[in-house]
């Protein structure tokens, strides 16, 4: 019978690949390949659901526990084994005093603070001496794409230049989001030629955010560390819908529409 | 791995890092050039776009003809079609010009290289090239060599100054009348054209076009360099690029450590080579009238230290020149009207519980912030600390900065500002004054002036964005009890199950 059966791997190092694998399969997927890393505690959760759940199907039968336990067994009561138990003795508890000593040492390592990126607007908002209804709010100069395509590249070309002297040292040349002065902002400038960023807003949003910067948004977005400027301090109410205008045409998106 | 395969890969990263010449087609270049390149570079070529005034150095003047980086001979001005194309695709890093690689495609990139060529009528490929000879591998020797050329006659010094970090000793300018910096050397992030040795090589060896930088391969030079001599040096400054002072972007906490007795009391001190030095990029300020948009320097490297009485901070920044208005020699060397050089420190008055801080330039209505202000004096006038609690651009007060205990030392040399400003960790004024606590991640923000680059006005600065300080607390003894007693009883546990557990049959 023992001699006809497949030589199999030892459940209990079958057990340990499952746990081992899933474990650097997650830092593969998300750390390696796809460049997000998972946070610790997410991790150590995961990892909870995974070895109670491979507990449980290798013990599901009552052969299954007692193949599962079995070298740990002969490693206490097989006496030719005495010298690997011995050194599993005195591994283990230095192991776990490493670790609980390590896990209590006080952390440097700087608090981590999440912040929303695009909180929802306010209904209404004020900027220029003037309330404007976030709801109503279109671009004056939208319509001239279709009704006058020469003056729309006019307002375009004027929108670029405001760009180029007032938003390049941040959001950059290519408008991806890394000009020269990037690396020293944290939160870091918005990338306008990613499909997330102004593809899904509405222009009054953009106005909203340009026209009151950092410090007109909501407490959910941290304003105190954002450091986009007012530009209403900056730039006039027509220069800031061209610029806008400009964003979309460089990037060749639309703005979100209701209609 | 065979051996082929091993030599089929290292020819592969050779052919990834030059770029071989394909024939451009300058009217599809144009296509593109209007769309992407007029906004800084100008419809014309001339580098007159909407950002000339705005960005130091200017857009590169094509019809100039002056390219700073290539690799063609010092007596031949027009470049190699690969040195365009490799600026096109990499950018030049410390400039506004980013690399275009991942939005143009490689034809694109090469159809752009020959329209900017026909705005100084260059259709003739360069006559000659650098000669590279034989490049000589760096070493001790090599680098102690380079440091001599270096040295030798003031022949880099004059310019870049002794420790390579640009501090001036006359004032630059470019071939349109422009200001320029000599580079800071032990800032390789901000080499324009790389800072590999054989770029190094190359500049040493073209000079920099539309600068003061000239070719030290020109025989005529009376500063000339042998090939031989040009690797030394670059050698040299290659290892002046390797520094401790490189921003970590993943570390945003100053960890100041706990030193028993006095705090150092200099900012020379042995002890402050032993504390973590941490540094931030300094960014241009942007945010409010009057903004500052050519700045002459981007880091700050902080160390902190504290003891049971009080905290110290040593700020270290490199400024080309030490600005002493009224000082004949220092006003020379500045963008007048010149103004005090100076460094600034900003902490909120109450650490945050919470997430919410005040606002990063000068707090805010509800929550003010202490700013401790270093000003580096004047020829009739010694350096000053002074404090202020802001809530916001407009509402400054001003304080007295002795009665809050702030004091400060300072040192300049050789491109370098050393400020070191101590205060006691509490203060009679707690409703006013920051109190220092151990092991809290308190927020602080820097600033520092140039005053030889148009600094006179105080809002024209750098300054850095929200950071953590944080005073190390001791270790204690917890840890270790617990490690102590988690072992103790998985070993006795242990003990027990072996001594229980029945013989195998």
């Amino acid at each position: 019978m023992t001699m006809t059966q497949k030589r199999r791997i030892p459940r209990l190092l079958q057990f340990a690949l499952v746990v081992f694998g899933v474990y650097f399969g997650f830092i593969l997927v998300f750390d390696v390949l796809l460049g997000q890393l998972i946070p610790r505690s997410l991790l150590t959760m995961y990892m909870v659901f995974v070895v109670s759940g491979a507990l449980m199907t290798f013990t599901f039968t009552e052969e299954g526990a007692q193949e599962l336990v079995a070298p740990i067994k002969a490693l206490v009561e097989d006496p030719s084994r005495r010298r690997l138990r011995n050194a599993v003795f005195v591994m283990v508890p230095l192991l776990a005093g490493y670790y609980t000593y390590t896990s209590m040492l006080p952390g440097y390592e700087a608090p981590v603070e999440l912040r929303t990126i695009h909180p929802a607007p306010p209904s209404k908002f004020k900027a220029y001496g003037k309330s404007y209804n976030l709801a109503t709010l279109e671009n004056p100069y939208r319509k001239y794409q279709k009704q006058d395509p020469a003056k729309y590249r006019e307002l375009v070309k004027a929108g670029g230049d405001v760009y180029i002297k007032n938003c390049q040292y941040c959001h950059g040349d290519k408008l991806d989001g890394k000009g020269p002065y990037a690396a020293g902002l944290n939160p870091t400038p918005i990338n306008f030629q990613d499909v997330g960023t102004i593809a899904q807003l509405q222009e009054s949003f953009l106005f909203w955010r340009i026209a009151t910067g950092g410090p007109g948004l909501p407490a959910e977005a941290a304003p105190w560390i954002s450091s986009m400027p007012v530009w209403e301090h900056f730039l006039t109410e027509k220069e800031t819908w061209e610029v806008i205008l400009f964003l979309y045409d460089y990037t060749g998106r639309q703005p979100r529409s209701w209609k | 791995m065979s051996r082929l395969a091993i030599l089929t890969f290292c020819a592969g990263l050779l052919i990834a890092g030059t770029a071989t010449a394909k024939p451009g087609d300058a009217a599809k270049g144009k296509e593109i050039y209007d769309k992407r390149c007029t906004w800084c570079h100008g419809a014309d070529g001339d580098g007159a776009g909407a950002a000339k005034e705005l960005l130091n150095p200017p857009p590169r003047d094509f019809t100039s003809g002056n390219y700073k980086i290539k690799s063609s001979s010092f007596e031949d001005m027009v470049p190699n079609d690969d040195d365009i194309y490799r600026m096109i695709r990499d950018g030049m890093p410390g400039t506004a010009m980013p690399g275009w690689s991942d939005i143009l495609k490689e034809q694109d990139m090469w159809n752009l290289v020959a329209y900017v060529k026909t705005f100084a009528g260059y259709d003739e490929p360069p006559a000659a090239q650098v000669d590279f000879g034989k490049q000589v591998a760096s070493s001790g020797e090599s680098i102690a060599k380079g440091r001599k050329l270096y040295e030798e006659g003031d022949r880099c010094v004059e310019c870049h100054g002794k420790s390579g970090k640009g501090s001036a000793s006359k004032r630059l300018k470019g071939d349109a009348g422009e200001r320029t910096w000599p580079r800071n050397l032990t800032k390789p992030w901000t080499f324009i054209g790389s800072s590999e040795p054989k770029d190094i090589f190359a500049r040493l060896s073209t000079g920099i076009a539309g600068t003061e930088m000239p070719s030290f391969a020109d025989p005529r030079s009376k500063k000339k360099l042998s090939i031989e001599e040009r690797w030394h040096v670059a050698n040299y400054v290659a290892s002046l690029a390797k520094t401790g002072r490189k921003v970590d972007a993943e570390n945003t906490v100053i960890k100041a450590d706990k030193v028993e007795g006095d705090l150092p009391g200099a900012p020379d001190d042995a002890r402050w080579e032993k504390s973590t030095p941490t540094t931030f990029y300094l960014v241009p300020q942007l945010i409010a009238e009057e903004r500052y948009f050519k700045p002459s320097n981007d880091t700050i490297t902080v160390r902190a230290l504290y003891n049971d009485k009080a905290v110290a901070m040593l700020l270290e920044w490199d400024d080309r020149t030490r600005s002493v208005p009224g000082d004949e020699a220092a006003e020379k060397l500045a963008d007048a009207p010149i103004a005090e050089d100076g460094v600034a420190v900003q902490l909120p008055v109450t650490i945050p519980k919470g997430m919410e801080k005040p606002y990063f330039g000068m707090g805010d209505a509800k929550h003010p912030v202490n700013i401790w202000h270093w000003q580096s004096g004047a020829k009739d006038a010694t350096e000053s600390m002074g404090l202020a609690n802001s809530r916001g651009f407009r509402e400054i007060e001003k304080r007295d900065a002795v009665v809050a205990g702030l004091k400060a030392n300072a040192s300049y040399s050789d491109g370098t500002w050393k400020v070191l400003i101590t205060r006691p960790l509490t203060t009679s004024s707690p409703d006013k004054d920051i109190q220092f606590a151990e092991g809290k991640f308190i927020p602080v923000a820097f600033a520092a002036w140039d005053g030889s680059n148009n600094s006179e006005k105080g809002s024209k600065h750098t300054m850095t964005t929200w950071y953590w300080l944080l005073l190390k607390p001791a270790t204690g003894t917890r840890p270790l009890v617990a490690a102590l007693m988690v072992m103790g009883l998985l070993a006795g546990g242990l003990l027990w199950w072996a001594r229980s557990a029945k013989p195998a049959a």
